[in-house]
């Protein structure tokens, strides 16, 4: 391969295994950009515009919500403990209910018997039934 | 690693919101940046849309950046990332642009055609990674820790990656090589 072909190195450490220079200098070639040094105060001109276009993005519609990011978070806070109470309360309610609910349909017997002794003991027979009981 | 005090003042000042000094490290960085991108997307448009991207993404997270490290290695590992993610996109790159890619217009004419249109297609048979090792190492120099870094893969593979893309290279080109 030509050996005239010089091209910058970029300080690449070569080996014995290394490519030959003039191949190394020809891919390196075929992978600068188009323009020549041209080339690279557009580049940074289009990165810098991409990069302001961001900045202004950023201190758009953000800027003017930033400020509420704190209160917001201190609301959210506040409404999840809100709905976490809420939220106990009505189990502890639903598990009133459904205690209260048991003891009602297992209790029917045990009412109907005590207001079938207090009828006996409001009727003549209960007089007499509560004396038999008291002496 | 010494890190040149212009580029660390500039790094401080472009942490606190200055652009002026983010555009003056992109005046230091953007070539190798390039270089970086092209090694891994082949074609000049991906290229600059992943030096772009990479750029932006560096003055983001400009807050998280160490000015005591170095800021190519950091913004070069952006650009590899984002090219990465370029590649992932368009997966499938045919034969054809990397061959346009390379017949580039400001190719020295005197360079002999033959030999060009053989690494055009020795390069285009190499795998991706193994074409991006190869011009990683042998055309720009970084080390095979530096092409770990930046392409997300060890830098024991890197080095094997290197092994075996010079050894297909060669032989793909063998013939003009005697």
């Amino acid at each position: 391969m030509a050996d005239e072909l010089k091209f910058p190195t970029n300080g690449v450490r070569r080996d014995a295994d290394s490519l030959d220079e003039s191949l190394s200098a020809l891919i390196r070639d075929a992978y600068a950009p188009p323009g020549g040094e041209a080339y690279w105060p557009g580049l940074e001109q289009r990165i810098m515009a991409r990069v302001a276009s961001e900045s202004q993005v950023e201190n758009g519609w953000w800027s003017v919500l930033a400020p509420w990011g704190r209160p917001a978070l201190i609301a959210a806070a506040a409404i999840f403990a809100i709905a976490g109470v809420i939220n106990q309360q009505l189990v502890d309610t639903d598990n009133q209910l459904a205690y209260e609910s048991a003891f009602q349909s297992s209790t029917p017997d045990v009412v109907s018997t005590s207001e079938e002794i207090m009828s006996l003991e409001r009727g003549t027979d209960g007089a007499t039934l509560s004396y038999f009981l008291s002496h | 690693m010494r890190i040149p005090d212009e580029e660390r003042a500039l790094a401080e000042a472009a942490r606190k919101g200055d652009q002026a000094a983010f555009a003056g490290l992109v005046r230091l960085h953007q070539r190798r940046a390039y270089l970086v991108a092209r090694a891994i997307v082949t074609v000049h448009e991906d290229a600059e849309d992943a030096v772009q991207e990479g750029f932006v993404r560096a003055w983001q997270a400009i807050e998280r950046f160490d000015p005591s490290q170095g800021f190519g290695a950091w913004v070069n590992r952006i650009v590899a990332n984002a090219a990465l993610d370029i590649t992932r996109r368009r997966k499938v790159r045919s034969t054809e642009e990397l061959n346009d890619a390379l017949q580039s217009p400001f190719r020295d004419p005197a360079q002999d055609a033959e030999l060009k249109s053989r690494l055009n297609d020795a390069l285009a048979q190499l795998p991706e990674r193994a074409r991006s090792v190869i011009v990683l190492h042998d055309i720009e120099g970084f080390t095979h820790v530096e092409i770990g870094e930046m392409l997300g893969i060890p830098g024991g593979t890197a080095r094997s990656d290197l092994h075996h893309a010079r050894q297909k290279l060669r032989t793909l080109l063998q013939d003009l090589r005697g």
